[in-house]
């Protein structure tokens, strides 16, 4: 669905379903460079039990209209108008790395509305390295290279697929080549204040960590976890990329958790 | 760099796709010969149906061990998925019907296989989808054959039979200024030769039965996805992007991305027409692809040796292949084919077809039948087979001259295959006295 934020088109996917604010709301989040696709298959299954699902495009990047937001801050601000704007009123925030800085700084906002958080492959702060940032201000190509070879795991990178015949490295590298991955990279960098916005979360939190993780190293996710004093799931045979890598772990994870916190 | 992976084409091609089985650690890929796999629960079974999650239902669809040849080949091609499919035929007619509707458009090369030509010619046409054949190099034939209603551009990166290579980065970027996908056969280069993903293209197909098997026991086909085309752009393939009532009105672009065109083949093609591989035959075609770059190496090399002595003899009329400066396009090949232009070369003998004919007969290691792409070398001669119900003007019209022979060079040592052909020109030279 398209939802519009400050006169800019915004694109919503919603799972296959109707969005419908009196369901409960599933968030996903994507992390940076990326995009709703990277959502595909755990958006359909919480759209078709029971859940409305809103996974946007932040501005400026694939479906969305818009210029890129230049902090986690106000990508935060931006996603509560966006659910301000759908008008969903009991919110399941998921967010993948990046994402979740997003659904951290949205969860200080939404107060009652916010049923539960999840951190998937992230931590409280996501440096970045420079050079890295350099690199994604000239190719965001060259960059997503870069992320990919280090953000799948072991086996991801010997080209075994989750999903019968696909190549999840080149799925990512598609969506982020496309994306202003410079500017989602140097959000991350600048963003300092996770730890206290994750002291102020009261509300039932989980992380989830892959093990292979090399972005976000899961003592990382710990961190966050103590923190958040959240539940940890940890998914093994798995790098950074949790939801294109390994979309069935990170959906039986998620949904079992939301699930419990779902009247 | 490949976009799919990290690790360099000889490892993709043993390794991708594949960690040895859980169960047993058998290092080779199993042969899941099965129809069916068993759902964990009720709503296992749903969430697989309705496609909230990645897995196996029935083997029309998806098999491990036919995934397993899919993942590998989208790796060696730099795709984002792949579908296999039981010929190169029914790949090359399961991504046109994708991509086109009845009163659609297809802007095909007019130097293309005999089949391929026959399926957008006349089959295609009695699905109400027309074909215009141009020659492919040809800005100006391109720009003007394209309609509102073209879907797509069809070429094969080296033509079957004339040996002319496509010129795949002016050929994709006039086709993408009219928001349209090139669609490309690379059967006669494989991946290990050139990867058109690389070149502009954004479908890939082959018949994996020819080179990518190598071993010429296993029909089979492959459609790749190259991930870049943006089938939003232009509203000009509503199949991939207007809602999919079968799946709830799904959307493949919006909801799929890179990734669309392989869910939408799976979803409708495999689903409703059932053109699957066999999992014994993807099972054979991983045995062959595990040798690609190996077998390609050696391919091209015979076929460059061969080529410079067919030139030096004097029974010899004329030579073609692709690196050679006498072909139209060998300066295309230098920049495509960096490592040589493949192992199919063409030659006329002296003698014109009963030359031919003679040439043929006197052949004792070099098999004379109509397929390509075999680790042996195989040679057919069209005037006195294929096109043998030609005359001489209906045969110059398809690009066959009486006298051409048609050869696939095989991984045999060199000097047998040279003095095999030495006793087919003795033959000639009987002939001609």
């Amino acid at each position: 669905m398209i939802v519009t934020i400050n006169k800019e088109k915004i694109f919503v996917a919603t799972g296959g379903q109707v969005f419908d604010n009196s369901k409960p709301t599933v968030v996903l989040m994507h992390g940076s460079g990326l995009d709703h696709r990277c959502w595909a298959l755990q958006a359909r299954w919480f759209a078709f039990h029971g859940y409305s699902v809103f996974a946007p495009d932040l501005p400026g990047h694939s479906l969305s209209e818009g210029e890129p937001l230049g902090s986690i801050e106000a990508m935060g601000k931006w996603l509560v108008s966006a659910l301000d704007s759908a008008g969903a009123t009991s919110i399941h925030l998921v967010g993948h790395s990046m994402g979740f800085l997003i659904a951290l700084e949205a969860a200080n906002l939404l107060e009652g509305r916010l049923k539960t958080l999840t951190a998937i492959a992230s931590a409280e702060s996501i440096p970045v390295n420079e050079d890295l940032i350099t690199t994604a201000e000239s190719s965001a190509a060259a960059a997503a290279d870069l992320m990919l070879k280090w953000g799948f795991g072991s086996t991801a990178q010997l080209g075994v697929s989750a999903v019968p015949g696909m190549q999840p490295i080149a799925i990512g590298r598609q969506i982020m080549s496309d994306n202003p991955l410079a500017i989602d990279l140097k959000a991350c960098q600048d963003y300092v204040r996770g730890g206290n916005m994750a002291q102020n979360i009261r509300c039932p939190s989980h992380v989830i960590l892959a093990t292979e993780d090399k972005m976000t190293p899961c003592k990382f996710g710990l961190e966050l976890a103590d923190r958040l004093k959240a539940k940890v799931s940890q998914i093994d045979n798995s790098g950074h990329m949790l939801p294109l890598e390994s979309p069935k772990k990170t959906l039986d994870a998620a949904k079992s958790f939301i699930g419990k916190h779902t009247n | 760099m490949g976009k799919s992976s990290f690790l360099g084409a000889e490892t993709i091609a043993l390794h991708a796709g594949h960690k040895p089985d859980p169960c047993y650690g058998s290092r080779a890929v199993p042969i899941y010969q099965t129809t069916s796999y068993v759902f964990e629960s009720v709503d296992e079974g749903a969430s697989l149906f309705n496609i909230e999650k990645g897995g196996h239902i029935y083997s029309r669809i998806t098999n491990p061990t036919v995934a397993t040849l899919e993942q590998r080949i989208a790796a060696l091609e730099g795709g984002t998925g792949a579908i296999c499919t039981a010929s190169g035929m029914s790949a090359l007619f399961v991504a046109f019907i994708t991509l086109c509707s009845a009163g659609d458009h297809i802007v095909s090369a007019a130097q293309i296989y005999g089949s391929t030509a026959t399926l957008l010619r006349h089959t295609l046409k009695r699905f109400n989808i027309e074909c215009t054949f141009i020659p492919i190099n040809n800005p100006e034939a391109l720009n003007g054959a394209i309609q509102e209603n073209t879907k797509l551009v069809f070429c094969e990166s080296i033509g079957n039979p004339g040996l002319e290579v496509s010129d795949l980065p002016n050929i994709s970027t006039i086709a993408h200024e009219h928001g349209l996908p090139l669609v490309v056969d690379a059967t006669f280069a494989t991946p290990s030769l050139c990867r058109p993903l690389d070149f502009g293209a954004d479908i890939v197909v082959h018949s994996v039965t020819k080179w990518m098997g190598g071993h010429g026991v296993a029909v089979g086909g492959v459609i790749v996805d190259g991930g870049a085309f943006d089938w939003g752009l232009k509203g000009k393939h509503p199949t991939l992007t207007e809602p999919y009532e079968p799946f709830h009105g799904i959307s493949f672009w919006e909801e799929y991305g890179p990734s669309a065109l392989v869910m939408k083949i799976r979803s409708e093609s495999m689903r409703d027409l059932g053109p699957s591989m066999s999992p014994h035959t993807a099972f054979l075609l991983l045995q062959g692809i595990e040798t690609l770059s190996l077998r390609m190496k050696q391919h091209v090399n015979n076929a460059k040796q061969l080529t410079q002595w067919l030139s030096n003899q004097e029974l010899v009329a004329w030579v073609n292949h692709p690196d050679l400066p006498d072909n139209p396009t060998s300066d295309i090949a230098a920049k495509l084919f960096p490592e040589g232009a493949g192992s199919m070369l063409c030659f006329g003998v002296k003698g014109g077809r009963e030359g031919g004919s003679a040439f043929m007969d006197a052949l004792t290691l070099s098999s004379n039948l109509a397929n390509v792409g075999d680790s042996r070398t195989l040679v057919l001669h069209p005037a006195s087979t294929t096109h043998s119900r030609l005359d001489d003007d209906a045969m110059k019209a398809a690009g066959i001259s009486p006298d051409l022979i048609r050869v696939s060079v095989g991984i045999e040592n060199i000097s047998d295959i040279i003095n095999d052909f030495k006793s087919g020109l003795k033959s000639v030279q009987r002939l001609l006295k």
